[in-house]
């Protein structure tokens, strides 16, 4: 069981810590809303004691758009443009999940070629995110020049998804019923191409972050989640994967065409900071070779979309239904429920940020650093829109 | 899971079980009995992990339905606990000392739903909306659209016609062949 | 911790002499992608204003709005979307959901301006920058969101078909019809061509929602004649569906009859429930074809006590006695006029007026008079050796047929005319046994005949030949009819009007056949009509003039049906009649003359 130090100070009374701001010993910090070092629209009420963080209190709210209420007021077909708006870096996830939920609700079985080209979109999202993300991390430790490398090359990677699906950020490209577009010509090299710019750029991440002496004397060690935490707290992901979990959706409950993909379940075992980059780094890799093999089985030729009955009356008869996928920072959910009507009883969002920017990070950061506070959120892959849908 | 099913079967009363696919099974349960299956069930059939917890507002139930979800990662089952409680005395007992994140969980239903968990930490706090004095939004009876038209101002110069209406007043106005 | 980690990371100098990947310019040097989401494009001779655009638009971005320049017509309701940029969220739908194709996306991103009220657009009707740029997201190949086809209706095969006079039409299943109505945008572009205005969208949601007692008052409301429509009307509903542009238009006929198919008459009764109070006043309806029992019908509801004077055995006019069984049922019929009947319509059938009954009496009994007589008169060939023995007119050979006298048509049949009454003589001619061919003077494309009908008759072996025009009949041998015809060309008359067929010079054919039947279209009777009476009416070529309730220039007597409107058909008769029940309603409750 992890319990954090807290020999310094302050003590803990009935299971709370009494810190008497007045006292002069504790400091309150806010990181965030707007801050370089917070992921997202959210903030941290720290409590510092000298440059230690002692206390922490996550605040969200900042991004709340109500989608899950929105949904409840609008028809199936509407809410396909809104899910991706949930998650910015990643949304096909997002899109995909609605889709797969309304499609099992209402018993639709889409043609095998939308599948794989469900899967393919998958993958080069979580590619994408992962860009994202590790120009971040490594923005975190001030290692500002990955930043810029990291994101041009995550939009080399929106260029792709613009020219197949006709919007960079939201694709809006897995509808329910199949996909709305086949590849466009030629797609196949210029995504070779790109995935070769990445696999360049990756070796140099390695030479100047991953074999950083700075880097590696701040990741590791930082944050470590024990064996024991990651049920206790809900941890999913790359995060368990790190702490040496064979879990992964992909492999454990296979969706789309997964299980005819050649790959296997990553994991580390130090559990920091640095382990969890690892095994993100070498699912960036993953992520490539998979996308490589799904290109094998793309057809132009084939049918990509089932004739759904007339969207502007599409009724769904009452049911319930969870569906999951392996998002970039682990498991990642739609939990639906249909009533007869036009519209959706309920949709939830399950993300995986939910317990690792809240629970997790309020216990993970005691006694860290403040200057590791942004390295260690960014490690942990949060994301505050999955709190707030 | 037929077999873990069984098992339950002997130990509470469990109602309206479906199978919706292989690796995912719905349950309801009783409100007194709920935290115990769970417990029973995270720590004898290995449903260790807390995929979720939600809940559905049954308005015309005069109900609200939480959902549960475990998973157990031996087996990947997903297995959803169902639990109707009061719509109007909405309470029910907290599993914040079975999973961390369970208190978050339950502080975001307090204040979207108005659903009570005694002893939660932290539950009364305001999670996402700072300051609301309205019904809980996720309530059913929350019209959302309502509320913005009363809190925000449209902008002016918006005016849509139905087609038609609009082809008959121009085509064949009231009592015109 | 090594060496290798402190000097690994001076690697990053080396991209300091690599090649920036910056756009220099990016507002001109990056076009959008050729399937980019940019802002809309509206092909405005395309569009048809349907709104199904802002119908699936999830934001409410999207409003329908007049345009100058673009008129409502029938099949246009002078509508076009307005976007607003402020709410659009770029998904397209409304591009997927488009039922002409005509809203499309361009590839143009970067737009700046300081009044946010600009951003408010009328794609494709007003000038913009991106105004003839590339288009960019069209509805991709394989994937699309409205069901451009038509229910299969199931059918008599033609083979079995002309053995009998059993009704060809099957009917949809319930799950067909729910099917079918789930095609319909509910666009409502339809309710305007349909001479009764009947509520469409509604009565086919109502399908969709399996409520057949609501669709069955929904028919009611503008229409007492569904069975009879849902299977003869000429559907001119079809012909502006939207869905129709790019597809198969909805079944809209057929779903009426599905829907009246499913109850029976005392249902109908039932659902109805008309609750009135007889207001004491009297109307006569003279002629019991489709005006007449529309016109019957309505004013009954609003407490009228009206009869019906109708000269033949039976009512229903020329759906009964003009057109045949195969496609119009006689006990579908009944059901229709047994419902309006059981609302206390009095039908009194045999009487001949100017023989059997007065005008007069009539006139002066009753406190308005309908006048829905119909056209009985056959349009002469007007050529020599029409009124031989085995020249008869269509409407005549339909009458005899469904009055069960069946004519000896012999082997060899020759049909003169391209309308639905030249269609209903062959096709009858043909159960008869006959061999069949129509003679028509213009191009089958020119035949005011429906699709459906030629394409039937064509299945059940009647032959075609067109640009033929009949010059003279005379007597063969073995009692022949020998007609002469001659082959025509189609002289261009100008833009805009219809090609005029003119005799080519030495192509003169001739055919002996055992009966040549004249079906080139009827004209009324008015002898029933005394002078005095008759000389107040005004006419124009034959037709009674009304205003638009129906009402003569005598102010008691309204007439409707054939005699009135031009179309001649059963649903312009009905609204007729409707439109009449609520000028008679006006005229006698105010005692004024409308308009």
């Amino acid at each position: 069981m992890f319990t954090p130090d807290r020999s310094k100070y302050p003590e803990i009374v009935d299971g709370k810590a009494v810190i008497d701001l007045d006292s002069g010993k504790y400091l309150k910090l806010w990181q965030g809303p707007q801050h370089p070092g917070v992921t997202g629209n959210m903030s941290l009420e720290l409590i510092v004691c000298g440059d230690e963080v002692v206390d922490c209190k996550t605040h969200v709210g900042y991004l709340h758009r109500g989608f899950e209420k929105l949904m409840e007021r609008r028809k199936f077909i509407q809410n396909f443009p809104i899910v991706c708006r949930i998650c910015v870096p990643e949304p096909d996830t997002n899109e995909y999940l609605y889709a797969a939920a309304v499609e099992e609700v209402a018993g639709i079985k889409i043609p095998e070629q939308a599948k794989w080209l469900r899967t393919l979109n998958m993958e080069m999202s979580r590619l994408t995110s992962y860009l994202m993300w590790i120009g971040g991390h490594a923005g975190a430790f001030g290692l500002g020049p990955i930043g810029q490398w990291a994101v041009t090359h995550r939009d080399y990677m929106l260029d792709l998804f613009e020219e197949w699906t006709g919007g960079r950020v939201y694709h809006m490209y897995m509808i329910p019923g199949g996909v709305r577009n086949i590849l466009p010509d030629g797609f196949d090299r210029r995504l070779e191409d790109t995935l070769q710019k990445i696999e360049k750029l990756m070796s140099e991440i390695e030479k100047v972050m991953l074999n950083n002496a700075v880097f590696k004397m701040r990741a590791v060690g930082l944050g470590i989640i024990t064996k024991d935490m990651i049920d206790r707290y809900g941890v999913v992901g790359p995060i368990a994967r790190a702490a040496g979990m064979k879990r992964d959706v992909r492999k454990n409950s296979p969706y789309l065409m997964y299980e005819h993909l050649d790959f296997d379940i990553i994991t580390g075992t130090k559990s920091d900071a640095y382990e969890r980059l690892l095994v993100r780094f070498r699912e960036m890799f993953q992520s490539i070779d998979l996308i490589r093999q799904i290109m094998k089985y793309i057809d132009n030729s084939k049918n990509i979309h089932t004739k759904l009955p007339n969207v502007l009356h599409w009724k769904i008869p009452a049911g319930e239904t969870y569906v999951k996928a392996e998002s970039t920072r682990g498991e990642y959910g739609y939990f639906v429920v249909t009533d007869g009507s036009e519209l959706p009883r309920r949709v939830y969002v399950r993300g995986p940020s939910y317990s690792h920017a809240v629970a997790l990070l309020e216990d993970l950061i005691i006694n860290v650093n403040i200057a590791d506070v942004a390295g260690l959120m960014t490690s942990l892959h949060t994301y505050p829109p999955e709190i707030e849908r | 899971m037929k077999e873990i099913i069984q098992r339950l079967k002997q130990q509470f009363t469990i109602s309206n079980v479906n199978q919706q696919r292989v690796d995912l099974t719905f349950l309801s349960v009783k409100k007194e009995q709920a935290v115990s299956l769970i417990s029973y069930l995270r720590d004898f059939e290995k449903f260790s992990h807390l995929v979720f917890l939600t809940a559905v507002d049954r308005v015309e139930d005069i109900q609200f339905q939480l959902t549960y979800m475990l998973h157990n990662y031996n087996t990947h089952q997903d297995l959803g606990i169902r639990v109707l409680i009061d719509r109007e005395k909405a309470e029910m007992a907290s599993i914040h000392h079975l999973w961390k994140q369970a208190g978050t969980y339950q502080r975001e239903l307090k204040e979207m739903f108005g659903i009570d968990f005694p002893g939660s930490p932290r539950v009364d706090e305001s999670f996402i909306l700072e300051g609301w004095d309205n019904i809980p939004p996720m309530r059913r009876d929350f019209d959302t659209k309502k509320y913005s038209e009363e809190t925000y101002f449209p902008r002016p110069g918006r005016e849509s016609h139905d087609p038609e209406s609009y082809m008959k007043s121009k085509l064949y106005p009231e009592g015109d062949a | 911790m090594s060496l290798k980690d402190i000097l690994s990371p001076f690697y990053v100098w080396k991209r300091a002499f690599e090649k920036p990947y910056t756009t220099a310019n990016p507002l001109t040097d990056r076009p959008g992608a050729p399937r980019y989401r940019g802002f809309h494009d509206n092909d405005m001779e395309k569009c048809i204003g349907c709104g199904t655009c802002a119908d699936i638009c999830q934001n409410a971005a999207i409003d329908m709005v007049p345009v100058e320049g673009i008129q409502t017509s029938k099949e246009d309701s002078g509508l076009r979307p307005k976007i607003d940029y402020g709410r659009c969220c770029w998904c397209a739908l409304c591009v997927d959901i488009c039922t002409t194709n005509s809203l499309n996306m361009t590839r143009e991103y970067t737009w700046v301006d300081t009044d946010p009220d600009k951003f408010r657009i009328l794609a494709g009707a007003q000038e913009n920058f991106w105004t003839g740029k590339e288009t960019g997201y069209k509805l991709g190949e394989g994937y699309k969101l409205l069901d451009h086809d038509r229910i299969t209706m199931p059918m008599v095969d033609p083979k079995e078909g002309i053995k009998s006079f059993i009704e060809l039409v099957k009917g949809y299943s319930k799950e067909q019809a729910i099917k079918e109505a789930d095609r319909c945008v509910q666009c409502g572009l339809c309710i305007a061509t349909c001479p009764a205005h009947m509520d469409i969208p509604n009565y086919i949601k109502a399908i969709r929602e399996d409520n057949i007692p609501e669709a069955v008052r929904i028919l009611y409301e503008t229409n007492p004649m569904s069975a009879t429509c849902g299977r003869i009307c000429t559907h001119r509903c079809e012909e502006v569906c939207s869905i129709g542009v790019n597809g198969d238009p909805i079944a809209i006929r057929w779903l009426k009859r599905y829907i009246i198919d499913q109850v029976d008459r005392k249902e109908i009764a039932k659902i109805l429930r008309n609750e009135f109070k007889p207001n004491g006043k009297k109307v006569a309806v003279i002629g019991a074809g489709p005006a007449g029992l529309s016109a019957a019908y309505y004013l009954t509801t609003v407490g009228y006590s009206v009869t019906i004077f109708e000269t033949n055995e039976k009512a229903g006019g020329m759906v009964r006695y003009g057109i045949p069984e195969y496609r119009m049922p006689y006990e579908q019929l009944d059901k229709d006029i047994d419902a309006i009947l059981d609302m206390g319509v009095e039908l009194k059938t045999g009487v001949e007026i100017g023989v059997t009954e007065s005008f007069d009496d009539i006139y002066k009994n009753y406190d308005a008079v309908f006048l829905s007589v119909g056209l009985q008169d056959s349009y002469s060939l007007s050529i020599t050796g029409e009124h031989l023995p085995g020249v008869i007119p269509g409407i005549q050979l339909l009458d005899d047929v469904t009055k069960g006298q069946i004519p000896d048509l012999g082997k060899k049949v020759i049909v003169i005319g391209g309308g639905n009454t030249a269609m209903d003589a062959a096709r009858t001619a043909r159960r008869l046994a006959a061999n069949v061919t129509i003679l028509y003077r213009r191009r089958e494309e020119d035949m005011p005949a429906d699709q459906e009908e030629i394409e039937e008759a064509k299945r059940e072996g009647v032959k075609f030949i067109t640009r033929a025009i009949p010059v003279h009949i005379d007597l063969g041998e073995n009692k022949k009819i020998i007609l002469h015809w001659n082959k025509a060309e189609m002289l261009d008359q100008g833009p805009g009007k219809r090609p005029k067929p003119v005799l080519i010079v030495g192509e003169a054919y001739t055919e002996a056949v055992d009966t040549v039947i004249s079906a080139i279209g009827q004209s009324p009777i008015y002898k029933l009509l005394p002078e005095e009476i008759g000389s107040q009416i005004k006419f124009k070529r034959e037709k009674v003039i009304t205003d638009k309730y129906g009402q003569t220039s005598l102010p008691k007597i309204f007439a409707g049906g054939d005699i009135v409107n031009d179309i001649a058909d059963a649903i312009s008769a009905i609204a007729d009649g409707h439109r009449a029940a609520q000028g008679i309603d006006l005229y006698l409750s105010k005692q004024v003359k409308v308009k």
